[in-house]
C-alpha cells in the first residue's frame, strides 16, 4: 500500500468543494447519517469528562457540583492504592501481551499447515469457543478445578501421588499470577487466529508452489513465506494492542477475587469500581479512566512512529 | 427523473429523522435541566413557611389546581387523587433468592397498584435494589438522575452519605404528619423523632422495629445429633467444652471441618459485641463500636480475630473458608457436611426444609443463651437493633407531587388492613387462621399469589419490620416454621427471654448514631471494607505464634488507610455532642 502514493489520474481533475457538493449532495447527505452517529456516541459524552476538574456529586449536577481543578488528579497520584494498581495493571499488561501476543501467531502458522480441511475447522472452531465464554463462567469453573484442596487437578494429582499438598492455583499469588496469564491465553488465542489465517489465504499460492521447486520444506516455507506475509497484520495488531496495556478488564479480574490473591489482582478496573463507583466518587473514576486512555493513546502514537522507522505502514 | 426524485425525497426524509433525533437527544438534557430549579424551590418554599398551619394550606389548595392530594384534611380521609398521574419509585431489595417472584412484577406489585396506585392516580414502580450491591445500585441510579422517590436502608451512615451527596432532599416534618399522620404518630410513639435530622435539618422518617433490643430474629442452628452421637446432651456451653465437642466430631468422621465457613462479608463482619468491656466506655463505644466499618486495631476485634485464627488452625474451620461463598457454605450444611449455620427466622426457611430432605433423621437445636464464657473471655452481648426499621430518604429529583405520593404510599402501607394484607396475603391460599384467631402461614405455598422473600418483607418494610400477631411469643411462634420435623419456637422464645434478662445489664448493645455527616466515612467506607476482608483472611490464616505481630502491623495499615480518619471524625462528632449516648 504504501510504495504506491503516486495519485490516481481522476483525482487531478479541478473538482472544487462546491462542484462536488452540487453534484452529490444526496451523497453527502446521506454521509451526515453515520458521521452524526459517531459524534453523537463517540464523542457527544465528551464534555461529560469535565467532571475531572470537579467534585462532581450525581444528585447535584454538573452545575451545582464545585471546580475544584486538578485536585483530583492529585488525590489518585498520591494515592498508595493506586500506585499499586498501577504497577500490577502494567505488570499484567506487558506479561500478557508477552504470552498472550505470540500465542494466535503460532497457533495460526500450525493452523494453516494442515491439510485435511474438514479437520483444520473443526480444530479452529473448538479453539476459538473460549472466547464467547463469558468471565463469570470461566471464572468459576477455574476454580472448581484450581481449589487447592478440594479442586479437580489437585485431588487427581493427590490420589496419583504426585503432590502432598493441594497446589494452590488460584490462592497464593504467584500461583496466581501464572494461571491467571495462562487462563487468559486460553481464552483468547482460538479467536486471535481468525485475522492472522485470514491474512495468510491472501498469500499468493504461486509463492508457496515456487519455493517447493526450489526445494523449500515447512520450516523454510513457513519463515521466508508465510511470516513475512502476515508482517503487516502482525505489526498492526501489535501497535492496537499496545494501546491496552493501560487497560484492565474488571470482570476478569473480580472472577477470580479472593483476598490472598488481591496484592496482585488489584488493578486499575479494580480500584476504579471500588473506589469510584463503590464510593461513589465519579470524578475520582473518571480522572483514573481519562489517564488510562492517554496513556493508551501515546503508546499507539509512540508505536506508530517506531513502526514506521522500521520500514512498516504503521496505523495512521 | 423519478429516480432523481425518489433519492431526493430518501435524502430528505432521513436526513429529517437524523436531525429529529438530534433534537430528541438536546431535548432529554433540557429536561433535566427543567427538573432542577423545581426541585430547588421546595426547600426554599418549606423555609419560607415553617409553620404552615391547615388554613394556610387549605388556602394552597385553592391556588393551586393541580396539587388537590392530601392538602385538606389530614391523612388518608383527606387524600384525593392527583389530577395529573404521578410516578411513585420504590426501591425493592433483589436478593438473588430462588423460589419467590420478579421482584418489580408481581402479584403483590399488581395489588399495590390496583388497590393504592388507580386509587390515587399514581403509577407506583417498583426498582429492583441489588442487596449485596445497595451503594453501587443507588450511586448509579443516582448518575442517570432516575434514582427512586424513595430511598432506603437499614444503615445510618449510607443514609448520610446520601444526603451528604445529595441524594437526598429535606422536608418539613409537619407537612408530613399532614399527609401521613398514622404514620407520624407510630414514629412519636417509638420515640424516633431525634433520629429524623442530620446537620440540624430533617431528612429521614422511620420504620417501626417491634422488639427490636433483643435480636431474637437471628438464629445459629446446630447438629444436635452429632453432639449426642459424642457424648453431649446440650450445646456445648463454653469455649472448652466446644473445642472438645469438635475436636470429637473431626476424630469420629463425622465431619473434616465441623465449622465450614465462608468469605467474610463486604461490611459488618465479625461483631465483637461479646468481646468487649462492660459497662463500656463511651468514647471507645462511639469511635470503634460500629459493625458496619469493622474495629481492626481494637482489642475486643483481636480477640475475637485470635479465635477465628485458633479455629482455622484446628481445622474446625474450612480452610477454603476464604473461598467459598455463603451460598455453597448453606449447602454445605443442607448436605450435612456443616455443624453449625444461622440465618433470619420466618415461616418459610428453604433451608431448614431443605436440610430435613435431604438429613430426615437428622436433629438440630438452636444454640441457647448462655452466661459468660471465661474460655473465651466473652459475655452474652449482642448487638441489638436500631430502635427502628428501614431508614427512610427522599430523592433530591422528587417534584412536590411524587414527595406526596410517597407519604401517601407509607401512610396507606401502614394501615392495618393493608399491612395485615401484604405480610399474611390471601386467606385460604397464603394462610389460614388458627383456632386462637391467628393467621398461620401456608409454608409451602405455590401459586399466583406467592410472596416476595421473607412474606413479602421487602415491601411493608417501609413501615415495620415484623409480621404483627399479637404477643411476642404469638411472633415467635407465627415467625418460624411449623411444618418441620422439629418445632424451634420455644427455644427461641426462651431465649428473646433469655435476652430480656440480659438487657438491664447493659449487653444490648446500639451502636452510636451520628447526627452530622462524617466526611472520613463516606469516603473510606468501600476501602475499609475491602482492606478488613484481606487482612482478616491473613491474620486468621497465619501461624498462631505470628498473630500479634502481624496484627499490629495490619492493625498501622488499616489505620494510615483510612481508618485514623473514621476515629478522628467520629471522636470530634461525640465530643461535640453530635451523636447518640449510651444508655445510664
Amino acid at each position: 500500500m504504501g510504495k504506491n502514493r503516486a495519485p490516481a489520474p481522476q483525482m487531478q481533475s479541478n473538482v472544487t468543494w462546491k462542484n462536488a457538493m452540487k453534484r452529490d449532495w444526496q451523497l453527502y447527505l446521506l454521509l451526515l447519517i453515520p458521521v452524526a452517529l459517531v459524534i453523537i456516541f463517540c464523542y457527544a459524552a465528551y464534555p461529560g469528562l469535565r467532571m475531572v476538574f470537579m467534585d462532581y456529586k450525581p444528585a447535584k449536577g454538573y452545575d451545582g457540583s464545585k471546580w475544584v481543578g486538578m485536585a483530583t488528579f492529585a488525590k489518585v497520584f498520591e494515592d498508595a492504592d493506586f500506585h499499586r494498581a498501577l504497577r500490577n495493571s502494567l505488570v499484567f499488561n506487558f506479561l500478557d501481551l508477552l504470552v498472550g501476543f505470540p500465542m494466535p501467531i503460532i497457533l495460526a502458522l500450525i493452523l494453516n499447515e494442515l491439510r485435511y480441511p474438514r479437520f483444520k475447522k473443526v480444530t479452529q472452531t473448538i479453539l476459538y469457543l473460549p472466547h464467547f465464554l463469558s468471565w463469570v463462567i470461566i471464572g468459576s469453573v477455574a476454580y472448581q478445578i484450581f481449589r487447592p484442596s478440594t479442586g479437580m487437578i489437585n485431588i487427581v494429582l493427590q490420589n496419583m501421588g504426585l503432590i502432598k499438598e493441594g497446589i494452590p492455583f488460584l490462592t497464593e499469588k504467584w500461583h496466581w499470577a501464572v494461571t491467571y496469564l495462562l487462563i487468559g491465553v486460553w481464552q483468547g488465542m482460538g479467536w486471535g487466529t481468525i485475522i492472522y489465517l485470514a491474512a495468510m489465504t491472501s498469500i499468493s499460492g504461486e509463492l508457496y508452489e515456487a519455493a517447493m521447486i526450489d526445494g523449500a520444506g515447512r520450516w523454510k516455507r513457513m519463515w521466508h513465506i508465510t511470516l513475512p506475509g502476515i508482517k503487516g497484520t502482525v505489526v498492526t495488531l501489535l501497535i492496537m494492542n499496545l494501546g491496552r496495556i493501560m487497560g484492565s478488564n474488571f470482570e476478569r479480574l473480580d472472577v477470580f477475587a479472593n483476598t490472598q490473591v488481591r496484592e496482585f489482582q488489584y488493578q486499575l478496573a479494580i480500584y476504579i469500581y471500588e473506589k469510584g463507583l463503590g464510593n461513589a466518587q465519579f470524578s475520582m473514576s473518571t480522572a483514573v479512566g481519562l489517564f488510562q486512555s492517554l496513556v493508551g493513546l501515546l503508546l499507539v502514537i509512540a508505536a506508530d512512529r517506531f513502526a514506521k522507522l522500521l520500514g512498516e505502514d504503521g496505523l495512521i | 427523473m423519478k429516480k432523481n426524485t425518489l433519492q431526493k425525497t430518501l435524502a430528505l426524509f432521513l436526513a429529517g429523522a437524523m436531525t429529529l433525533g438530534l433534537a430528541a437527544c438536546g431535548g432529554g438534557s433540557d429536561k433535566a435541566a427543567d427538573a432542577s430549579p423545581a426541585k430547588e424551590e421546595e426547600p426554599a418554599k418549606e423555609e419560607t413557611a415553617p409553620e404552615q398551619d391547615s388554613t394556610e394550606a387549605e388556602a394552597e389548595t385553592e391556588t393551586e389546581a393541580e396539587a388537590p392530594a392530601a392538602d385538606g384534611a389530614a391523612g388518608m380521609d383527606g387524600w384525593e387523587a392527583f389530577a395529573e398521574n404521578v410516578t411513585l419509585k420504590v426501591p425493592v431489595y433483589d436478593r438473588g433468592v430462588e423460589g419467590v417472584p420478579t421482584v418489580n412484577d408481581n402479584y403483590w406489585t399488581g395489588w399495590i397498584q390496583e388497590n393504592f396506585g388507580d386509587k390515587y392516580n399514581v403509577t407506583v414502580e417498583f426498582v429492583p435494589i441489588t442487596r449485596t450491591d445497595v451503594m453501587t445500585d443507588y450511586a448509579l441510579l443516582a448518575a442517570s438522575e432516575s434514582l427512586p422517590t424513595i430511598l432506603m436502608e437499614y444503615d445510618y451512615p449510607k443514609l448520610s452519605q446520601w444526603a451528604n451527596d445529595g441524594y437526598l432532599t429535606t422536608y418539613s416534618l409537619d407537612d408530613f404528619a399532614q399527609v401521613a399522620p398514622d404514620y407520624y404518630a407510630q414514629m412519636v410513639e417509638n420515640n424516633q423523632l431525634g433520629y429524623t435530622e442530620l446537620n440540624g435539618e430533617v431528612y429521614f422518617a422511620l420504620a417501626e422495629r417491634p422488639f427490636y433490643n433483643c435480636g431474637y430474629t437471628w438464629q445459629n442452628w446446630v447438629r444436635m445429633d452429632w453432639l449426642r452421637e459424642v457424648g453431649y446432651d446440650h450445646v456445648p456451653e463454653n469455649r472448652e467444652e466446644f473445642l472438645d465437642a469438635m475436636k470429637k466430631i473431626q476424630d469420629a468422621g463425622i465431619a473434616e471441618h465441623p465449622m465450614g465457613g465462608a468469605q467474610i462479608p463486604d461490611r459488618g463482619a465479625h461483631q465483637n459485641y461479646g468481646y468487649r468491656t462492660y459497662p463500656q466506655d463511651e468514647l471507645e463505644w462511639a469511635m470503634y463500636g460500629d459493625s458496619v466499618i469493622s474495629s481492626l486495631g481494637w482489642e475486643p476485634n483481636k480477640r475475637l480475630l485470635k479465635v477465628e485464627n485458633e479455629n482455622y488452625n484446628l481445622g474446625i474451620t474450612n480452610p477454603e473458608y476464604y473461598i467459598t461463598d455463603d451460598e455453597t457454605n448453606k449447602a454445605a450444611f443442607i448436605n450435612g457436611d456443616v455443624y453449625q449455620f444461622g440465618g433470619y427466622i420466618s415461616a418459610n426457611m428453604d433451608w431448614l426444609t431443605a436440610f430435613y430432605e435431604q438429613n430426615p433423621d437428622a436433629e438440630l437445636a438452636v444454640i441457647p443463651i448462655y452466661g459468660p464464657d471465661e474460655g473465651l473471655g466473652t459475655v452474652p452481648a449482642w448487638r441489638a437493633d436500631n430502635p427502628f426499621g428501614m431508614i427512610i430518604g427522599f430523592s433530591a429529583f422528587a417534584t412536590e407531587d411524587e414527595l406526596k405520593a410517597a407519604w401517601m404510599y407509607m401512610e396507606w402501607m401502614t394501615q392495618e388492613d393493608v399491612l395485615f394484607t401484604m405480610q399474611w396475603g390471601v386467606e385460604g391460599e397464603n394462610y389460614n387462621l388458627g383456632d386462637d384467631g391467628l393467621p398461620v402461614s401456608v409454608t409451602d405455598y405455590k401459586g399466583d399469589y406467592t410472596q416476595g422473600f421473607n412474606n413479602s418483607k421487602d415491601y411493608w418494610c417501609v413501615t415495620t419490620e415484623a409480621r404483627n400477631a399479637g404477643t411476642i411469643e404469638q411472633i415467635i411462634k407465627s415467625s418460624t416454621p411449623n411444618d418441620l420435623p422439629q418445632d424451634f419456637s420455644d427455644a427461641i422464645i426462651e431465649n428473646y427471654n433469655s435476652r430480656l434478662a440480659l438487657i438491664d445489664q447493659g449487653y444490648a448493645v446500639n451502636d452510636a448514631i451520628f447526627g452530622v455527616v462524617l466526611e472520613a466515612e463516606t469516603e473510606y467506607l468501600g476501602t475499609l471494607g475491602e482492606l478488613y476482608k484481606e487482612y482478616a483472611d491473613q491474620l486468621i490464616m497465619c501461624a498462631p505464634e505470628e498473630f500479634d505481630a502481624l496484627y499490629d502491623e495490619l492493625s498501622q495499615k488499616y489505620l494510615d488507610a483510612g481508618y485514623q480518619a473514621v476515629l478522628d471524625d467520629r471522636k470530634a462528632a461525640y465530643e461535640a455532642g453530635n451523636s447518640t449516648k449510651l444508655p445510664k
